[in-house]
């Protein structure tokens, strides 16, 4: 393994990752942007959230997802978004799935015959797949009740997780393991493992919430 | 028979603690998200196997060696939804027992377990290099996509018993009363 160049090499990944979740919280807490048109004797009164400034911005576009044909055959048809919502689930089943797999096989729980890069590469392919279904499924079933999602803070979790997910995937996991499994603490690869399956239950838990909510 | 079944149900329905599971503020949806989170782990296992045998996952990997390794998480995640499913059944049996997506469900599922009992015959007796190739033997294949199909329309199934589409009270008189198991001047549950 080569050295890094400099102290900071070695922990660049962590530094962005940090840096990203402190830029998120400061987003999402921090009133910072101004309110047009306020006019108040405290000034602090006139500041929102960035967070809640870009929602405000989002609802001209979810009033449009419901006049979207998804989101038109959606409600009209109950059993279309129904029979949408089982494939979204089957989606989630290939996810699942592929998610379990590599994660056992990356805490040495199965597989441990075969090399673990071949097993998170197929793993990776049904994950994949799995992600596209799931995605696809969700935007069309978004489109038909678009209007009653917008104000569930569930659902919002659930994007989060969602991106939280993805971004963990593509930009923590998969360079993580490239540089091959032996090559990572075992503590490491097992924060790896176990922080992968706890976001993708996240996300499926956030989503069957949705349809307690709301 | 749809009377017994009838009589049977509303049996059930006398319990007190199918009722309580059924009223309660929180459990009845933890019960429900078990159910429909652990098909994450059941099916997501079933449906490796069975693109495995159909050649489009996990193709450098021995297919037998697929099957038995995953064959016990998913019988896990199975056992979760079992228990699961017969607790939700427990909670609410009159709607469920006259519910005809309930019962083209129950069919698929004793269809699937046909399919893997015939499938795993198959697999014991298959000869030859079989496992290493990227597909199964044909007869193999077709229990794999059966398999697919099956619990797909399984899954399918189980989500449409949440909506009122064919409900009793709602049904006309005629083939599809008799096939969901209503039962002319009954109570509605």
């Amino acid at each position: 393994m080569d050295a890094p160049a400099s102290i900071i090499g070695a922990y660049r990944r962590t530094i962005i990752t940090a840096g990203v979740v402190l830029v998120a919280l400061v987003l999402s807490f921090v009133p910072l942007w101004p309110v047009a048109d306020c006019v108040s004797a405290n000034s602090s009164e006139c500041l929102v959230t960035v967070r809640v400034h870009v929602w405000s911005g989002l609802y001209d576009f979810f009033q449009w997802l419901e006049t979207t044909p998804m989101g038109v055959i959606g409600k009209t048809w109950g059993a279309a978004f129904a029979l949408v919502e089982a494939v979204h689930l089957l989606g989630m089943a290939l996810l699942g799935g592929s998610v379990f797999v590599s994660d056992a096989r990356i805490l040495g729980l199965g597989f441990k015959d075969v090399p673990c890069q071949e097993i998170l590469d197929k793993a990776h392919t049904v994950f994949f797949w799995g992600l596209v279904t799931a995605i696809s499924t969700g935007i069309f079933m978004a489109c038909g009740v678009a209007g009653k999602i917008y104000y569930l803070p569930v659902y919002w979790f659930k994007m989060l997780a969602l991106i939280t997910g993805i971004l963990f995937v593509y930009f923590i996991k998969r360079p993580m393991l490239r540089r091959g499994v032996d090559n990572l603490s075992p503590l490491t690869a097992r924060l790896l493992a176990v922080s992968s399956i706890m976001v993708w239950v996240t996300v499926a838990a956030t989503g069957r919430w949705i349809g307690f909510a709301g | 028979m749809n009377e017994l079944l009838y009589n049977f149900a509303v049996w059930l329905d006398s319990h007190e603690l199918g009722t309580r599971l059924h009223e309660s503020y929180y459990m009845y949806n933890w019960v429900e998200s078990t159910h429909v989170l652990t098909l994450m782990l059941c099916l997501g296992m079933l449906f490796l196997i069975d693109l495995r045998m159909v050649g489009f996952a996990f193709t450098n990997i021995p297919a037998s060696a697929m099957a038995r390794r995953l064959n016990t998480p998913m019988l896990i995640g199975f056992t979760i939804m079992v228990v699961t499913g017969i607790a939700l059944f427990y909670a609410v049996p009159v709607r469920s027992t006259q519910s005809i997506w309930f019962r083209i469900k129950l069919i698929l599922l004793i269809a699937a377990a046909v399919n893997a009992f015939l499938f795993h015959k198959n697999m014991v007796n298959a000869t030859g290099d079989w496992d290493t190739q990227v597909r199964a033997p044909s007869n193999l294949r077709l229990g794999a996509t059966l398999s697919l199909v099956f619990w797909a329309l399984i899954v399918i199934c189980g989500r449409f018993i949440a909506y009122d589409w064919f409900d009793c009270e709602y049904t006309e008189p005629g083939i599809m009363q008799v096939l969901s198991g209503c039962i002319p001047g009954q109570t509605i549950f």
